[in-house]
C-alpha cells in the first residue's frame, strides 16, 4: 500500500524543517562570522542555552497531556539557590546537594501537579501561581544565608563547576553529552513506555482514558514532577556553569522554553508532539540567540528573534489547517496541502 | 424545581467567593493591625494600585472572551517608553498620548488578528509577541533609560480629589463603563457568550472573529493607558518596564473571581483583583513581615483561591448530580421510600 | 417526479437543487436535491457520515456548497453566513443543545438580536411563552437545566427569529420518554402553525409518529423522498441498507434455541444501589447474552458505570464468580475480566488521534510489556481484531477520527475486549453507525457469546435486544422491572416494561 510510507514522511515531515532550518542557520552565521564554524564555538554554544533544551524537553510532557507550565523559571531559581545556601551556609557535600536540589524541584513539581490533577483547576493558573510561589520561597531561602542576596552565593568547588564547563576531548562539552542522554531517555519514556502511551492518550480523551482503566490523575500529576526534575536539574547546571548561586536565574526562560516545545510540533491542546521535535527546535532557538549575539546582536534583542519565529512558525502551520486557506492553496498548487494530509492522516 | 436551585445558587456567587474570601482576609489583617483598615491606608492601597487596575481592566476582557493575552506587560513597556521619549523631547501631550494609545492598538491587532483570524492559540501567540514587543523597546530605547521628564508631567499622578488621585478615579470610571459595556451593550453580551461557548455563539450568527480581536485591542489599549499611567507615577521608564506585569495582572483576574475559562467574571473583580495585589507587599509590612515574601504570599492566595473555587464547584456539580439521578428513581417509584430516605 | 418544478420552489421555504459538498477528496454531498414547504415534517434518515449534518451545515451557512442551487423562502442563496440564515427565518437546534451555561435562560434566548431593546425582547418572550404553554423559569441560569429544558430553550431561541424553518438534529436521543412526548406535542403545534421542520433521526418510529416526509440519505445523495403514508418500515430499512447488500440475510442465523448449560452465575449484582439506579438484582451466565433494555435516562448507563468501578455504589454488592468487587477501581474490575464499550463513543470511548493500534490496545497496557510498550504484540494484537472484526481500515497507523462511526465501534468493541475475558457490557453498541455496520456487529456479538463469553447488553432499541438476547431484563426510572425469559422476549412486551406500562403496550412500529 502507498500510505504507509507516505504517513512516515508526514510524521517526520516538521522534523525535517527543523532540521533545515538550522542547518541554515549554521550556513548563515558561519558565514557572517566563520569563527562561529568551529567546532569549540559551535559545540560549546549548547552551555548558553543547555537550560531551554533540559527543561523544554520535559514541559513536552506537559503539554502532549494537555497543560501548560510556566513555573519552570521559578523552580530553576529556587533549586539554585537551595543549592548554593545548602553548601555556603550548612557546609553539606555538594553532591549531595545536588541531590536534595533535584528533590526540591520533583517537590515543586508535584505540587503543582497535584493542583492540576486532583482539583481540576487550570494548569496555566496553577503554574502561574507556582512562578509566584517558588520565586518567592527562593527569595526567602536567602534569608537564610550570610550572603547578601543580591550578590549570589559562588566560590564552588572545583569539580562541580568543572563538570559544567569540561569537555571531552577538549571539544565535546559535558553538557552536550548531557543533552544528548536526556534526549534519548526523553523519547524512549514518552514514545517507546507504557507510561509514555498513557501520557499521550489522557491528553487525547481524558474521560476516554479514565475508562480503560488508565489512572489520569497521577499520569497527569507525574508529568510536572518531570517537568520539576528537569527545572532543578537545569538550575544546577546552570549554577555550576556559572560559579554562581542566584535566586532568578531562570526568570526569563519562560518564552523560550515553551517556544521551543510549541516551535517542535506539540501543540498546547494537548495529544501529539514529540521529544525529537522538541530537542530539534530548542537547538534552533538556542543556536539563533547564540549566533545572533556572536554576529554582534545586543542580547537584549535576542526576544524579537525568537518571538518572530514562533509566531512565524504557528502562523503557517494554523493558517496551512485553516479549511479556507488551504483550499486557496490547493487551488494554487493544484495539488493536495500538508495541512490535508494531516486531516487524513 | 428545588434540588437545582441549590446549584443556582452556587453558579450565581460564584464570581464573588473568589471577592468575598479576600475582603475577609484584609479584614483580618485589619483587626490585628486597625491602622491596616485606615482611610489614608486604603486609599493608598487603591491608589498605588492604579497601574495594575488598568491593566487588569483591560486583560479582564480579553479573559472573559474565554482569551488569554501574555504581551500585556511588553505593550505596557513600549506605550511608557514612545510617550516617556515624546514627553521628554517636548512633543505635545496629546501627541503622545495618541502615540501611546497607537502602540495600544498595533499590538492588540497583530494579537488579535493571529488569534481569531490565524487561529494561533492565544497564549502562544500572545507570548510570541510579547518577545518581540519585549526586544523592540531596548531597539527603541537603544536599552537606555528615559528620564528627564518635566515636573509637570509627573505631577499629574500627584494631582486629586481628596486623597483619591484623579488617576485612580479614572481607573474607576473606566472600570464602571466598562462594566456597563459588558452588561448592557450588545457588543459586551457578544463578548461574554464568546468565552462561554464559541459553537453556541457562531450558530447564533454572532460576530466572533470580530468580538476576539475588539477584546484583545481593547486589552492592549489599556495596557497602554496603563503605561502611561506608569510613565506620571514613576517619572522614568527603564527597557524592563512592565516586566511581569502580565503575570501579575493575570493573577489579579484570578484573584478578583474571573473565570480562565471564560464567560465568568465581572470588571468589578478585576479591579479588586488588582488592588490586593498592589497591596499584598503593604499587608506584609503591616504585618511585620520582609516584603520579599511578596511573591510567596501571591502565590499561596492564587493557589488557594482557584483550588477553593474549584473545589466547591465541583461538589455542588457533583451533589447536583446525584440528587437528579437519585430523584428520578424516587420520583416515579412511589414516592419516597428507601431511596429518597438514605439521600437526606 | 418534482426536480424540475422549479417554479414550485417559490412557495417552498427551503429548495435545494444539485447540492454538492467535498472536504478534500472526500465527497460528502454529490447532487442534493431537496424540498421542504410550510407545515411539512421531513424526517430525515441516514447513517452516520451520510451526509445529513453537513447539508444542514450548508443550509445554516456554516458550510459553503461547492456547486448546486440553494434557495431560502424563494430567495435564491450563492452563499451566506449563519447571522443571514438566521435572518432569513431558518433554526437549527443542534444535537447538544450549544446554550451560554454561564447566563440566564431569558440572556440565552435573547442573545444575537441586532435591532431590538432588551425590554420588548422580554415582553416578546413573555408572549411567546404564554402562547405555547410553556412554564420555565426565564431568571435560571442554563448550566442548570436538563438537556429537554436545553432543547427547548434552543427552539425558543428559534420561534423568537421568527424562524419559519427549524432542523432538529436528533432531538429525542437524550430525552427521556416523557420528554419526548412532550417534544413531539411541540412539533405538532409547531406544524400547525406553518414552520417547516426537518427532523434529523435515527429512530425510525419516530418517523411514523411525527413526520409528513421522509427523505433518506446514503453516501451524500437522497435515495428515498416521499410522503410518509407512502413508505413502509420496509422500505426505510431498504432505503438505509447499501445496495448491493442483501438485508439481513447476510447475518448468521440465530443460533438453535439450544438451552443454555446453567452453569454458577458468571456475575451477580444483589439489592445494588447507586446513583440513578436502585434495588437492581440480576445475573449474568457465561455463554449468554443478557439484554438490558430500557430508555435513555432509565438508570442503565448508571448501572454500566457503576459495575466498571467509574461511580460508587451507595448499597448492595457485586459478585464475580462468587467473589466480591463491589467499588473496585476500574482498572482492578478490568483486570478481573471485564469490559466495558461506552454509551457514548466521542466523549468517553475514542482518541481520535490516535492510530487504530493505539486506540485497540489502550485497555490492555498492563499486559504489553513490563516497562517498555511490546510494539510488536500491539500491532499483533490490533491487526488480529482488525481481521475478525472486518474492521475498514487502511492501515493499523490511520487515525482513529478518519474511521467511519461503525468501523470506530469495532476498534472500541476489540479495546474492551482485550480485557473482558469474563464479560463483555455493551452499552447501545450501535448508537449511530450505518446499518452494515450494525449487522457485523450483531455477528461479532454472536460469535463472542458462542465462544463462551457473557454479555450484558444494554440498548434502548428493543428489536437489537429481541435480535442478539437469550434473556432479557428491563429497567424502567431506575428499577429493574421485569424480566423475560428466552421465550418470552418480543419488542411489544420489551417496549411496555421499559416505558412502565404495567400489561401489555399497544405501540407497534
Amino acid at each position: 500500500m502507498p500510505k504507509r510510507p507516505r504517513l512516515k514522511e508526514i510524521l517526520l515531515r516538521w522534523e525535517v524543517a527543523l532540521l533545515v532550518l538550522l542547518a541554515l542557520e549554521i550556513v548563515v552565521f558561519g558565514g557572517i562570522n566563520p569563527k562561529f564554524l568551529r567546532p569549540r564555538v559551535l559545540f560549546g554554544s549548547v552551555n548558553d542555552f543547555m537550560s531551554i533544551c533540559v527543561v523544554s524537553l520535559m514541559v513536552t510532557f506537559v503539554l502532549v497531556t494537555g497543560g501548560m507550565d510556566i513555573q519552570s523559571g521559578a523552580i530553576m531559581g529556587l533549586t539554585s539557590i537551595v543549592v548554593g545556601v545548602v553548601w555556603n551556609d550548612l557546609g553539606v557535600n555538594i553532591w549531595l546537594t545536588c541531590l536534595l536540589g533535584t528533590m526540591v524541584g520533583a517537590l515543586c513539581g508535584a505540587i503543582s501537579g497535584f493542583f492540576v490533577a486532583y482539583t481540576g483547576v487550570q494548569s496555566m493558573v496553577v503554574t502561574l501561581g507556582g512562578s509566584f510561589l517558588y520565586s518567592g520561597l527562593a527569595l526567602a531561602v536567602t534569608k537564610f544565608s550570610a550572603t547578601e542576596s543580591y550578590k549570589g552565593i559562588s566560590g564552588f568547588p572545583k569539580d562541580f563547576t568543572q563538570f559544567a564547563k569540561g569537555r571531552v576531548f577538549d571539544v565535546i562539552p559535558n553538557q552536550l553529552i548531557l543533552f544528548l542522554v536526556l534526549i534519548v531517555l526523553a523519547y524512549l519514556l514518552l514514545h517507546r513506555t507504557k507510561y509514555g502511551r498513557r501520557v499521550f492518550l489522557c491528553g487525547i480523551n481524558r474521560a476516554a482514558a479514565e475508562y480503560c482503566g488508565i489512572n489520569t490523575r497521577q499520569v497527569v500529576m507525574s508529568t510536572y514532577i518531570l517537568s520539576g526534575l528537569s527545572a532543578s536539574l537545569a538550575g544546577i547546571l546552570l549554577t555550576a556553569y556559572l560559579g554562581t548561586a542566584k535566586t532568578d536565574l531562570g526568570k526569563e526562560l519562560t518564552l523560550p522554553i515553551i517556544t521551543a516545545v510549541v516551535l517542535g510540533g506539540t501543540s498546547n491542546l494537548g495529544g501529539s508532539g514529540g521529544v525529537l521535535g522538541t530537542a530539534l527546535a530548542a537547538l534552533v532557538v538556542g543556536i539563533l540567540r547564540f549566533g545572533l549575539s556572536m554576529a554582534g546582536l545586543n542580547t537584549q534583542y535576542l526576544d524579537i528573534p525568537v518571538g518572530a519565529l514562533l509566531v512565524l512558525t504557528v502562523t503557517v502551520r494554523f493558517g496551512l489547517m485553516n479549511p479556507r486557506v488551504s483550499a486557496l492553496l490547493r487551488r494554487a498548487l493544484g495539488k493536495k496541502t500538508a495541512a490535508e494530509r494531516r486531516g487524513s492522516a | 424545581m428545588p434540588k437545582s436551585n441549590l446549584l443556582r445558587r452556587f453558579a450565581k456567587s460564584r464570581e464573588f467567593t473568589a471577592i468575598a474570601f479576600i475582603v475577609l482576609l484584609f479584614l483580618g489583617v485589619g483587626l490585628y493591625k486597625p491602622n491596616f483598615l485606615s482611610l489614608q491606608n486604603i486609599m493608598l492601597c487603591l491608589n498605588g494600585s492604579v497601574v495594575y487596575t488598568v491593566a487588569a481592566l483591560g486583560i479582564a476582557l480579553v479573559i472573559i472572551c474565554g482569551e488569554i493575552d501574555v504581551s500585556v506587560g511588553a505593550t505596557l513597556g513600549m506605550a511608557a517608553a514612545v510617550s516617556a521619549t515624546m514627553i521628554r523631547d517636548g512633543q505635545p501631550w496629546a501627541l503622545a498620548i495618541a502615540a501611546a494609545l497607537g502602540v495600544g492598538v498595533l499590538v492588540g491587532l497583530v494579537n488579535g488578528l493571529g488569534v481569531a483570524v490565524v487561529g494561533i492559540p492565544s497564549i502562544i501567540c500572545t507570548l510570541g509577541v510579547n518577545g518581540i514587543v519585549r526586544g523592540l523597546i531596548y531597539v527603541y530605547s537603544n536599552g537606555k533609560w528615559i528620564e528627564n521628564l518635566p515636573f509637570a508631567f509627573k505631577a499629574l499622578a500627584q494631582g486629586g480629589v481628596g486623597e483619591l488621585t484623579y488617576f485612580y478615579l479614572f481607573a474607576l470610571v473606566a472600570m464602571a463603563l466598562l462594566h456597563l459595556c459588558l452588561r448592557r451593550t450588545r457588543r459586551g453580551r457578544y463578548l461574554a457568550a464568546t468565552g462561554d461557548n464559541v459553537g453556541g455563539a457562531v450558530l447564533l450568527g454572532i460576530p466572533v472573529v470580530a468580538t476576539k480581536v475588539i477584546s484583545f485591542v481593547a486589552c492592549s489599549v489599556f495596557a497602554a493607558i496603563g503605561g502611561l499611567l506608569y510613565v506620571s507615577r514613576v517619572g522614568f521608564v527603564t527597557p524592563i518596564a512592565g516586566n511581569g506585569y502580565e503575570m501579575k495582572v493575570i493573577a489579579a483576574c484570578v484573584l478578583g473571581g474571573i473565570s480562565l475559562s471564560g464567560g465568568v467574571g465581572s470588571m468589578l473583580g478585576a479591579a479588586v483583583g488588582a488592588a490586593i495585589m498592589a497591596s499584598i507587599s503593604r499587608v506584609l509590612v503591616f504585618l511585620d513581615f520582609p516584603t520579599d515574601y511578596d511573591n510567596t504570599i501571591t502565590g499561596i492566595l492564587l493557589i488557594t483561591v482557584v483550588v477553593a473555587d474549584a473545589l466547591l464547584q465541583r461538589r455542588a456539580a457533583e451533589q447536583a448530580r446525584r440528587l437528579r439521578l437519585n430523584a428520578k428513581t424516587a420520583a416515579r417509584m412511589g414516592g419516597g421510600e428507601k431511596g429518597g430516605e438514605r439521600l437526606a | 417526479m418534482e426536480r424540475d418544478e422549479r417554479a414550485a420552489s417559490a412557495e417552498a421555504l427551503v429548495s435545494l437543487r444539485g447540492m454538492r459538498k467535498a472536504f478534500g477528496q472526500n465527497m460528502v454531498l454529490r447532487s442534493v436535491d431537496l424540498d421542504l414547504a410550510p407545515g411539512q415534517v421531513l424526517a430525515l434518515i441516514g447513517g452516520n457520515g451520510a451526509g445529513k449534518s453537513t447539508l444542514m451545515k450548508i443550509i445554516m451557512g456554516i458550510y459553503t456548497h461547492d456547486a448546486g442551487e440553494m434557495w431560502i423562502a424563494g430567495e435564491p442563496i450563492a452563499q451566506h453566513k449563519p447571522a443571514q440564515a438566521l435572518a432569513r427565518g431558518v433554526y437549527l437546534v443542534p444535537q447538544e443543545p450549544m446554550l451560554f451555561p454561564n447566563m440566564t435562560v431569558e440572556e440565552n434566548i435573547t442573545m444575537g438580536f441586532q435591532h431590538q431593546k432588551r425590554s420588548e425582547l422580554r415582553a416578546r418572550l413573555r408572549a411567546l411563552l404564554e402562547q405555547m404553554g410553556w412554564r420555565m423559569d426565564v431568571a435560571r441560569k442554563a448550566d442548570s437545566l436538563s438537556i429537554a429544558e436545553q432543547q427547548l430553550v434552543e427552539i425558543l431561541r428559534g420561534l423568537m427569529r421568527n424562524a419559519r424553518v427549524l432542523i432538529l438534529d436528533e432531538p429525542t436521543s437524550a430525552l427521556t420518554f416523557s420528554e419526548v412526548q412532550s417534544l413531539f406535542r411541540t412539533i405538532v403545534d409547531l406544524k400547525q402553525r406553518g414552520i417547516g421542520i426537518i427532523y434529523i433521526t435515527h429512530r425510525l418510529n419516530e418517523v411514523f409518529e411525527i413526520a409528513t416526509h421522509v427523505a433518506i440519505m446514503r453516501d451524500g445523495a437522497i435515495t428515498l423522498y416521499d410522503e410518509v403514508h407512502g413508505v413502509t418500515h420496509d422500505m426505510l430499512v431498504k432505503g438505509l441498507l447499501p445496495p448491493d447488500s442483501k438485508g439481513g440475510e447476510t447475518a448468521p442465523a440465530r443460533p438453535a434455541q439450544q438451552a443454555p448449560v446453567r452453569q454458577e452465575p458468571l456475575l451477580q449484582a444483589e439489592h445494588l444501589s447507586g446513583y440513578g439506579f436502585e434495588d437492581v438484582s440480576f445475573c449474568v451466565y457465561p455463554g449468554e447474552v443478557l439484554g438490558l433494555a430500557g430508555v435513555v435516562g432509565a438508570g442503565r448507563t448508571e448501572l454500566a458505570t457503576t459495575l466498571i468501578g467509574r461511580d460508587r455504589a451507595r448499597s448492595g454488592r457485586v459478585l464475580l464468580d462468587g467473589k466480591d468487587i463491589t467499588g473496585l477501581s476500574t482498572r482492578a474490575v478490568m483486570d478481573r475480566g471485564l469490559g466495558y464499550v461506552a454509551e457514548d463513543r466521542f466523549l468517553h470511548g475514542i482518541f481520535r488521534i490516535a492510530d487504530v493500534a493505539a486506540n485497540t490496545s489502550a485497555g490492555a497496557l498492563p499486559c504489553l510489556g513490563r516497562v517498555f510498550l511490546d510494539a510488536k504484540a500491539e500491532r499483533e494484537m490490533a491487526a488480529e481484531y482488525v481481521d475478525s472484526f472486518h474492521t475498514k481500515v487502511v492501515s493499523l497507523r490511520q487515525m482513529l477520527g478518519a474511521l467511519s462511526g461503525g468501523n470506530q465501534q469495532k476498534v472500541i468493541i476489540a479495546r474492551a475486549l482485550s480485557t473482558a475475558q469474563r464479560l463483555l457490557i455493551l452499552d447501545e453498541p450501535t448508537r449511530g453507525i450505518d446499518a452494515g455496520a450494525r449487522r457485523d456487529v450483531y455477528a461479532i456479538i454472536r460469535r463472542l457469546k458462542a465462544e463462551g463469553l457473557a454479555i450484558l447488553l444494554i440498548s434502548s432499541d428493543m428489536e437489537e435486544i429481541v435480535e442478539l438476547s437469550d434473556r432479557a431484563i428491563t429497567m424502567f426510572c431506575g428499577r429493574l422491572n421485569r424480566t423475560f425469559a428466552r421465550g418470552e422476549i418480543d419488542q411489544d412486551r420489551l417496549m411496555a416494561a421499559a416505558f412502565g406500562v404495567p400489561k401489555e403496550g399497544e405501540r407497534g412500529a
